[in-house]
């Protein structure tokens, strides 16, 4: 187990000895928790509120739902995609598939985009199969947003990858109306640079 | 009643206050908790996708069951925890899979008791890390999970070390006067 960051560094020398014990004992059980995660962009506000109940309702989505088949008839229209088949081993059942392909920024890598079938929370689930795209440091990862005209409108979700391929499970915002393609970009915590490396 | 503002409002009140169908209480429940939950279902389910599901589901659980809370067997954060766990085991069953830890997150010689305290200190110790202010629990992050030095953290935030120091005591102290019940240890 990582044992953390040196205490006396921490807190210096200016306390009591009990006061010490007693911070070095919440010490010991943060290092013990480990890092709470960072919230994806679909849980960073609470359920959303409809006229029965704060919690999205099946007739709300309904109208979401004619919206967001346009938009993929849409993105199938413009985006190329081609005939997905049934991934193994993740619960998807496509319904789309597309391909992104790598940009300057990291030429080598490439990825397949599966859209499933709506799922019981109203979320439209996307499997995505990453070639190529390198391990970032502690601080650093990928995002995956949608995009309209080339411009970044709604985010599906944060991921790392570790090996090469990867398979990560992100979600599509239901509520979007008008989209025409994906992205991924490379994100460093508390830096705005936002580095596009694929693209469909 | 003296009713006081949902930051304020211990959790049990906030659960009572949603139970009343109050939006407000519901969505300050919901900031306190996220992140609790979330690394929760990520520790149980080791899948980002299902734990997010498992967030939704939980609140889902706890807008629907509010009502259901009675104070006088405990306060609200223990309940909460059960419903997360509920809805966990839930989306776990989902998968016709067992619910499994994170493999970086225990150890391998942990029993099923053992886990379930570190599961439970983990999230006590995530929740109380919501309630320091910004300035403090900025720092405590950055100290322990950032692999920055303090000097380092300093530059970064571009304050003194000192101030660093600081806040990190402060920040230690605010979470010792929180989790009396875990610095104490079982059978106090």
């Amino acid at each position: 187990m990582d044992r953390g960051p040196d205490f006396r560094e921490l807190v210096g020398d200016e306390l009591t000895p009990e006061e010490r014990a007693r911070l070095e004992r919440v010490h010991e059980l943060l290092v013990e928790a480990g890092p709470p995660p960072e919230l994806p962009p679909t849980l960073a506000e609470p359920p959303g509120e409809s006229s029965a109940s704060p919690i999205v309702l099946p007739r709300r989505r309904a109208g979401a739902m004619l919206a967001l088949a346009a938009a993929i008839a849409l993105v199938a229209f413009v985006g190329g995609f081609v005939a997905g088949k049934q991934g193994v081993n993740s619960g998807i059942h496509p319904i789309h598939t597309l391909i992104m392909h790598g940009t300057a920024a990291d030429q080598n890598a490439s990825a397949k985009l599966d859209i499933g079938e709506l799922d019981s929370s109203g979320n439209w689930p996307l499997r995505v199969v990453i070639h190529g795209l390198p391990s970032l440091p502690k601080g650093s990862y990928y995002e995956m947003y949608l995009t309209n005209h080339g411009k970044a409108i709604a985010a599906c979700g944060i991921f790392t990858v570790a090996g090469n391929p990867s398979t990560v499970r992100l979600t599509m915002p239901p509520t979007i109306k008008d989209y025409d393609g994906w992205i991924v970009t490379r994100e460093s915590t508390g830096s705005s640079t936002h580095t596009v490396v694929l693209t469909t | 009643m003296r009713r006081v503002s949902a930051n304020q409002a211990t959790d049990g009140e906030l659960i009572l206050r949603t139970g009343d169908g109050d939006r407000g209480a519901f969505e300050a429940l919901y900031r306190r908790y996220a992140r609790p939950v979330f690394g929760l279902a990520l520790r149980r389910l080791g899948d980002r996708g299902r734990a997010e599901d498992a967030v939704q589901e939980t609140f889902a659980s706890v807008w629907r069951g509010a009502r259901s809370y009675r104070p006088e067997r405990g306060p609200g954060g223990p309940w909460i925890y059960a419903v997360a766990r509920n809805a966990i085991v839930d989306r776990a069953r989902a998968r016709s899979e067992p619910a499994v830890e994170a493999p970086d997150q225990e150890s391998h010689d942990a029993g099923p008791g053992e886990r379930a305290e570190a599961s439970w200190t983990s999230w006590r110790i995530h929740r109380a890390l919501e309630e320091l202010p910004d300035n403090e629990r900025k720092v405590i992050e950055l100290a322990y999970w950032s692999g920055l030095s303090q000097s380092e953290v300093a530059e970064y935030l571009g304050i003194p070390l000192g101030t660093v120091k600081t806040r990190t005591r402060a920040a230690l102290a605010r979470l010792a006067d929180q989790l009396e019940e875990e610095l104490d240890g079982p059978g106090t």
